[in-house]
């Protein structure tokens, strides 16, 4: 039943957000919110770990474990992204960047928007899953031309317009799988527990080329090259809890789809097919990224192409196939989600500080606001996958299942693109962390919230990989064994 | 033979909405496949007596042979759009291209994806076509509002394949799909309103205050 309230919160608490009161007790009574969501996927994980069995109602709703861990690490995320609103926003309303009828537009669409991404993991349909990615599309667009200046209005048109062609790419995908499933496997529904049960009966030939319409589709929103052009100017536009969820939930929210598909696929034909598009895609996105970071001067876009860079490195652990490697890709969505939120979050802070995207211009971070530079050269150390942070366990299990599982091109590969982002990254980030200050600039300190988030993604991007709740571990197994369709 | 001259009209009216140099046309044209499409599933539904391919049918009259037409109309009319669609190719090439997309779609499901029935073929062809020539028109038409257009004819392909090929979708689904649909042409809409404000003109291509 938990499912039910997860989605129930954030559709009540966009409600609430439009009443009249003041904004920063509602950001208080939203992060709330947030947090009672994040404590119920907690318990929805710990529930369906014992019963070993899939919640379904209605035939609509449907979470297993890898739902779960979805549900969890989203819930998770959003609870942060919750808690860091509260001073940005009361800083932009200071400021009268922001009004405050505004202000409390921004928190009825965050909860919309979170409420959306919600909705992807708990239904079964795979009509559904499309039709909720379409409207994260769309309530996130408002959030990405929130500001209504020339540059936000227009990431916010490519964003819509490119990820709308590639949603329905990903719809003919889904109607050539249904096609197959009703017209070979007999299943009159959309749902892939059905689809799955009739597998072997489906048209192998069909099943692969919906399955490249569904990888393009879908893969469009993932932000795999080439079809990440508008990711850069999304991430960048967006308000800075946007761009953390945008870029640490949502992309791999439009990967679970593909993996949906996938794993009737790997009932069908075997792991071979789809694991060779996932390392297709997740070379080129890795590749391709790996150059634009280092050439990078906007340090938003910077943080944009590292998304796409890390989204390459779990699509590579997916394409290596076995528990272990797929088990380190759901372990990176999750570590890249808490620490690209802490970069977020940081350099959210110094472009408002400094009133600049640049890199040249942002200097002397570590003196102008020690907390968020801090944070910054940190986080840029934890993406990268420097022990002792989470993100090298993961990156370490997923290189390791490709040295041994005989993928020795393609791990060589990952490990050379990964030294190249770690260069570019530190090079980037320290660049603006240490150096002079400009003069006359003031110090200045964190607001007790942002502090709050801070601490929480830190503490987590330092004990994820060393000492992880039994439980979550146990969540990784069993999700990345229902992926591999065994 | 009915069915197969409706089919023939949903591919005739994506070519004359490449032919197309004026907005207007652009939506009469969007129209009128639409109104295609329509009978199509009326007849569908007609032959297989169900009641909910009726009601998918009407929801497909509403939304996508009235109110999403005009509401482009008016969207045209209220910021004074231009007429001119801004081709970034000229008409010929255009229509070779297209031409070309259509033999490609033909060849694919042919070769590729080989459905049995003949229907079933001809109109996973169309739709493919429609998908393809929808997609060329987002690429090279540089108003906002074409930009639209071209996705609304992607959308339609998808439809023919859906309606045709796999006997509908689940019911949900397909409402759920419409839905979609009419919110994203009215987010779509009001984005075109703030880029009219902001940059006084709809032109996809002069948007370019963001690089790298």
């Amino acid at each position: 039943m938990q499912i039910f309230a997860i989605l129930l919160i954030p559709l009540a608490l966009s409600g609430i957000a439009v009443l009249p009161g003041k904004t920063r007790s509602f950001g208080v009574f939203n992060a709330a919110g947030h947090f009672i969501n994040a404590v119920l996927a907690v318990w929805l994980s710990l529930d369906l770990l014992r019963t070993r069995e899939a919640a379904a109602y209605l035939g609509f709703f449907y979470a297993d474990l890898l739902s779960a861990f979805f549900i969890l690490t989203i819930s998770v995320i959003n609870f942060i992204a919750a808690l860091y609103s509260i001073g940005y926003i009361s800083s932009d309303v200071r400021d009268s960047t922001m009004s405050e009828r505004k202000a409390k537009a921004y928190y009825a669409l965050f909860n919309l928007f979170t409420l959306t991404m919600l909705s992807v993991p708990v239904v079964s349909n795979l009509g559904m899953v499309w039709v909720a990615i379409e409207m994260t599309t769309l309530v996130s667009a408002f959030l990405v031309g929130f500001y209504n200046r020339k540059e936000s209005i227009e990431a916010a048109w490519k964003y819509i317009i490119i990820c709308s062609v590639g949603i329905t790419l990903a719809l003919f995908g889904t109607i050539l799988f249904y096609y197959t499933a009703s017209r070979d496997g007999g299943v009159s529904s959309l749902n892939w527990t059905d689809m799955a049960a009739a597998a072997g009966d489906l048209n192998p030939s069909i099943l692969k080329v919906a399955f490249l319409f569904i990888v393009v589709g879908y893969g469009t929103k993932a932000g795999f090259v080439p079809m990440h052009t508008w990711l850069p100017d999304a991430h960048s536009q967006a308000l800075a809890p946007i761009s953390a969820l945008l870029s640490g939930v949502l992309l791999p929210t439009a990967v679970y789809a593909i993996i949906r598909f996938a794993t009737v696929i790997n009932i069908c034909i075997g792991t071979s097919y789809t694991g060779n598009l996932f390392m297709f895609f997740g070379l080129m996105s890795l590749g391709i990224s790996a150059g634009l970071v280092l050439v990078q001067r906007d340090i938003k876009r910077l943080l944009a192409y590292s998304s796409v860079e890390n989204i390459g490195i779990i699509s590579i652990g997916l394409g290596f196939g076995g528990t272990f490697a797929i088990a380190g890709a759901l372990f990176h969505v999750f570590n890249h989600a808490a620490a690209k939120s802490l970069m977020f979050f940081a350099a959210g802070r110094a472009v408002k500080k400094y009133n600049s995207h640049s890199i040249r211009d942002i200097r002397g971070m570590i003196s102008a606001m020690p907390f968020a530079g801090t944070m910054l050269i940190v986080g840029a150390f934890a993406l990268t996958g420097m022990p002792p942070f989470s993100a090298f366990f993961s990156e370490i299990m997923i290189i390791i299942s490709g040295f041994t599982g005989g993928f020795l091109f393609q791990s060589s590969l990952l490990l050379f693109f990964m030294a190249v982002v770690f260069c570019a990254m530190i090079h980037n980030i320290s660049r603006s962390v240490f150096g002079e200050k400009p003069s006359g600039m003031a110090a200045e300190g964190e607001p007790l919230s942002g502090k709050l988030a801070f601490g929480i993604l830190m503490l987590i991007i330092c004990t994820a990989g060393i000492v992880a709740p039994g439980f979550f571990k146990e969540l990784l197994t069993a999700a990345s064994e229902i992926i591999r369709g065994a | 033979m009915a069915v197969g001259l409706i089919l023939f009209g949903i591919l005739v009216m994506a070519f004359a909405m490449v032919a197309a140099k004026r907005l207007s046309a652009l939506i009469f044209g969007f129209r009128a496949q639409s109104f295609f499409l329509f009978m199509l599933t009326f007849i569908l539904a007609w032959r297989e007596n169900s009641t909910q391919l009726y009601i998918v049918t009407t929801m497909l009259f509403a939304v996508k042979v009235v109110l999403v037409p005009n509401f482009l109309q008016k969207v045209a009319r209220r910021i004074k759009a231009d007429e001119d669609l801004g081709l970034s190719v000229n008409p010929t090439v255009s229509m070779s291209a297209a031409v070309l997309l259509s033999y490609m779609a033909y060849l694919f499901t042919g070769k590729i994806v080989s459905i049995p029935g003949e229907f079933e073929n001809s109109a996973l062809f169309i739709s493919l076509s429609a998908t393809m020539i929808g997609t060329f028109l987002m690429i090279t038409r540089m108003k906002a509002l074409a930009q639209i257009l071209g996705l609304l004819v992607m959308e339609n392909g998808i439809f023919l394949a859906a309606a045709s090929v796999s006997g509908g979708m689940p019911f949900i689904v397909e409402i759920a799909i419409f839905f979609d649909i009419l919110l994203v042409v009215i987010i779509l809409g009001i984005f075109v309103f703030k880029i009219n404000r902001l940059f006084t003109h709809i032109d996809v291509d002069k948007l370019t205050e963001l690089k790298g």
